[in-house]
């Protein structure tokens, strides 16, 4: 977790939040700060606490422990409709008995914003979606990238500190999810709005975000950017939940800031970048990616062999799954350029070792 | 560790921000248990008392007289004509609503709502005024006795002011009840059943018996129940077309406690009525699993 | 098999559908006709109406049905949308009470109902009268309307109040714009409905009326006794359009709801500024 030294007000400010439903815990001690005008994404599966965080900002629910802070201001006890953050819902909940500009115009409406205003603001947000001339037109009558293009823009007219997002393209097809995607990030950097993006699609997170946060059963695994959390995971399951990830045991025999000398389990000893402050001789896991491992017929140099399973090709990469025993089950991924290698061949496996991670065993 | 939460439950908020969940209760509770649940319990409490036969005045003590008083055969005669009655014609019903709600179910989908409308829209008109009109139907000297004599009958058809008159009667006011839940029922067939079916070797028959009738059977139980319970307390059809020679449960019911003022014996009535209701509502629901697993 | 040639259900089926408007057709021909038993056309007449229209039995029944049929609307109404949010968040069990009273109140036989709230109401000595009437339709007109609210509630997105919430509307601002908008349609299909049954009933009115006017029906009942035949006729035919035109209404509105009335920038809109 990388602690934030910056003089603005972070836009939200988790405190020790915790919530509890019974004796159920949803949400643990959770300290995070999201910056203004960041397209900041929560992460984890389904149960992780991710979507209960977004409500206790929203003001749907109370937390049980510590302190909500929007903008600088303290939220406890604060009700949805008094905060400056406004919610795009996972099944878009538009007022069906509304037309588009109605809805738009919901929250202005609730505002008291003048007549005249409340029209060029609602045409604003219309124009900013792309949905002009889809005024007068019932929410059932659109499609479903539409409708949640209403519920954007029905979000964002009220000019929020905070966007919050619940996985709103979760009912669109792939294509149209993409397409979407691209469309919230060039929407998010021209508005600037800070935007807080829940999802249990790490591709999706990633391809937007600024910064994100895995949770896993509550707990706050870690915050970074993308490529933090990718090429430097802080525990196992960050590591297996943003990608596939070749591990290797073993221990560190040397070394502190940043570099450690392993002696990993039938490999040997290596170089292997890491997070500060793992002891000697503490129990390790080495994390290789797919696409760093590079599988190739040569005469093995470094001592490590493998046995080609299969190959499969998706088209732009082709992922080759491995037998090396004893380490078990490993998988490479190429470009898919080149010959794909025989199953049953053998191979020798290398990585460069800038390109490996270290993780303490036991997270 | 704690086990791992699960998706969280939605917070139960008050309903509309600070008013208690129980106001919103509060006018259902003053008609359900008020006006609904306690006088029926009074009924029944007082189907235990006595009636003072020289000043009226109703006392409660316990006692099975009234329930006794059923062993006399006049009431028990009522009792099981209402109760043969009712069965008879929910049973007639249930054949030619079953046989109505098929013929729809099968027609295209503008076909189909042009006779649900056709079906429906007498429903609507006045109850009264249609069981009515029956009695014009029905007397000697009126259309359907000329249209009998005409064909060949000696005598006249003297249907009204007897149980056939208010058996046609409750067939009349009741069938659109027995048509819809059936209708119901057999539109969700999916046409492709009965391809498949007939795929599989099934006679048109055999396809009938084993892709329609279970699926009209939910819906055949569901008629049953709405036709039947209330019919065995008409009051109105006999009434009017029983012309005050056969009684039914419904209206002793009511001679009990707006003519004679032998509130007692009435409240065994209608407590026996109930008692007799809840045991065909049981029977039905018990049937209604063991007849869909055929 | 292909039913709708089939020799037997085919015309059956449409000897049924005879069946259930002949006796309709029977009451409007009557109505002008001026001979007073269905011993054949005796010729086009509107004395029967006129005799209706000046009868004070009727003119006071059909005032007093109207008014019932009113105040018991509005009640149920009432009673099914408060219950309807209740129930909302209610737990299975009260959930499964609820029901059962809903479906109780439609089956049991009309006049087991009405001797016992009569019972009830000599008892604690309360007077008989109009309010009693309105009280007794009031019970199982709740239940039908209850039936249709909730199927609409049902359907709602939950998300939808919140949604509310979060754009700035307080939870009463959050009803009335949202639920209830959102529910009107089925209240006011189970307005219009509730208004029919009460409008048409006969049992519970007979039971309650005490020595206070009778409504509608129970005056038609009464000239049925008492043979007064061929008036009958004529209010029957009117009854019978006002009551098919009502329940048309509701019908129509019903199935036009989601599009009727653009809730537009103008006009309607202009009292949201409160």
């Amino acid at each position: 977790m990388t602690a934030t030294t910056t003089t603005t007000t972070p836009a939200v400010d988790l405190a020790g939040v915790e919530k509890q439903f019974g004796d159920l815990v949803a949400v643990r001690h959770l300290d995070l700060q999201i910056q203004p005008g960041e397209f900041f994404s929560i992460i984890g599966p389904s149960g992780c606490g991710k979507t209960t965080t977004l409500r206790m900002v929203a003001g749907f629910e109370d937390p049980t422990a510590g302190r909500v802070s929007v903008s600088g201001k303290d939220m406890t006890g604060v009700r949805p409709y008094r905060r400056p953050v406004n919610t795009v819902f996972q099944s878009y909940a538009l007022f069906p008995h509304l037309d588009v500009y109605e809805n738009v115009a919901f929250g202005l409406r609730e505002a008291r914003v003048g007549k005249a205003e409340v029209r060029v603001r609602v045409a604003e947000a219309i124009s900013l979606v792309q949905l002009e001339g889809r005024e007068s037109s019932r929410p059932r009558k659109l499609s479903g990238g539409q409708q949640q293009r209403v519920a954007l823009a029905r979000a964002l007219v009220n000019r929020p500190d905070v966007l919050l997002l619940d996985e709103p393209l979760g009912a669109l097809d792939l294509k149209l999810r993409t397409e979407m995607q691209t469309q919230l990030k060039d929407l998010q950097r021209s508005v600037g709005v800070t935007f807080c993006y829940v999802t249990h699609d790490q591709g999706e997170a990633f391809s937007m975000s600024d910064r994100v946060a895995v949770m896993n059963l509550g707990l706050l695994e870690q915050v970074g950017t993308p490529e933090d959390v990718y090429h430097r995971p802080a525990s196992l399951f960050v590591a297996d939940f943003v990608g596939k990830a070749n591990r290797f045991r073993g221990r560190v025999t040397d070394g502190s800031a940043g570099v450690y000398t392993v002696d990993i389990d039938g490999i040997g000893s290596r170089r292997v970048p890491g997070p500060d402050g793992i002891p000697s001789g503490a129990e390790v896991v080495v994390v290789v990616r797919p696409e760093n491992l590079r599988a190739t017929p040569a005469e093995s140099r470094n001592g490590l062999t493998a046995t080609v399973i299969d190959a499969a090709f998706l088209g732009a990469v082709r992922t080759i799954r491995l037998q090396a025993a004893p380490l078990g089950e490993l998988t490479s991924a190429a470009g898919g350029a080149g010959a794909a290698p025989a199953p049953g061949s053998t191979v020798s496996l290398t990585w460069d070792e800038n390109h490996a991670w270290l993780i303490q065993a036991g997270d | 560790m704690a086990p791992p939460p699960a998706e969280p439950p939605r917070r139960r908020r008050p309903a509309l921000g600070g008013l208690p969940r129980l106001a919103l209760l509060l006018p259902t509770l003053v008609i359900t248990a008020l006006c609904f649940v306690i006088p029926l319990g009074l009924i029944a409490v007082y189907s235990f008392g006595t009636v003072n036969e020289v000043n009226f005045d109703v006392y409660f003590g316990w006692t099975t007289q009234n329930y006794h008083d059923f062993t006399s055969t006049l009431y028990l005669h009522t009792l099981a004509r209402s109760v043969f009655l009712s069965l008879s014609t929910t049973l007639s019903c249930a054949v030619l609503g079953f046989i109505f709600a098929y013929y729809i179910s099968r027609q295209p989908p503008r076909a189909q709502q042009l006779l649900l409308v056709a079906v429906i829209v007498p429903f609507w008109t006045s109850f009264i005024v249609r069981t009515y009109a029956w009695v014009d139907l029905l007397q000697n000297l009126g259309p359907i006795d000329r249209f009998a004599r005409a064909l060949g009958l000696h005598g006249h058809i003297d249907i009204l002011y007897t149980p056939y008159s208010i058996a046609i009667g409750i067939l009349y006011s009741y069938l659109p009840l027995m048509i819809l839940p059936i209708y119901v029922s057999l539109e969700r067939i999916d046409p492709a059943l009965y391809d498949a079916a007939a795929d599989l070797g099934a006679t048109p028959f055999r396809q009938f018996r084993r892709v329609v009738l279970p699926h009209a059977v939910p819906g055949l139980i569901a008629g049953i129940i709405i036709v039947g319970v209330p019919a065995l307390g008409e009051y109105v059809i006999p009434e009017i077309l029983g012309g005050g020679k056969t009684l039914m449960a419904g209206n002793l019911l009511a001679d009990q406690f707006l003519e004679t003022g032998n509130y007692p014996f009435g409240s065994a009535l209608a407590v026996t009525v109930m008692v007799v209701l809840m045991l065909l509502l049981f029977l039905l629901r018990r049937a209604q699993p063991a007849v869909e697993a055929q | 098999m292909n039913i709708r040639r089939h020799p037997v259900a085919a015309p059956l089926s449409l000897l049924i559908l005879l069946f259930m408007w002949v006796p309709l057709i029977v009451v409007a021909v009557n109505s002008f006709n001026t001979q007073t038993i269905m011993a054949g056309w005796g010729g086009f007449t509107t004395h029967w109406y006129s005799l209706a229209w000046h009868n004070e039995d009727v003119r006071t029944g059909l005032k007093t049905t109207l008014i019932i049929a009113v105040a018991s609307s509005v009640l149920s109404l009432f009673v099914a949308v408060t219950g309807a949010l209740w129930w909302r968040r209610a737990s299975p069990k009260a959930r499964a009470v609820y029901d059962g009273l809903i479906f109780a109140r439609i089956i049991l036989p009309e006049v087991v109902f009405a001797t016992a709230l009569f019972f009830l109401f000599l008892k604690i000595h309360f007077s008989l009268g109009l309010t009693a009437i309105v009280i007794g339709h009031t019970v199982w007109n709740s239940a039908y309307a209850a039936l249709i609210v909730q199927a609409r509630m049902a359907g709602l997105d939950p998300a939808l109040e919140e949604a509310a919430a979060d754009l700035g509307a307080t939870p009463w601002r959050a009803f009335r714009r949202v639920t209830l908008s959102a529910l009107m349609p089925a209240i006011v299909v189970a307005g219009l409905l509730a208004f029919t049954f009460s409008f048409d009933d006969v049992v519970t009115s007979v039971f309650l009326q005490g020595a206070s006017n009778s409504p509608l029906p129970v005056v038609i009942l009464g000239m049925i006794r008492f043979r007064i035949t061929p008036e009958i006729n004529a209010i029957g035919l009117l009854v019978m359009l006002f009551t098919v035109t009502v329940m048309s209404l509701a019908v129509i509105f019903y199935a036009t709801a989601g599009s009727l009335g653009r809730a537009g920038r103008r006009g309607s809109m202009l009292d949201m500024y409160r």
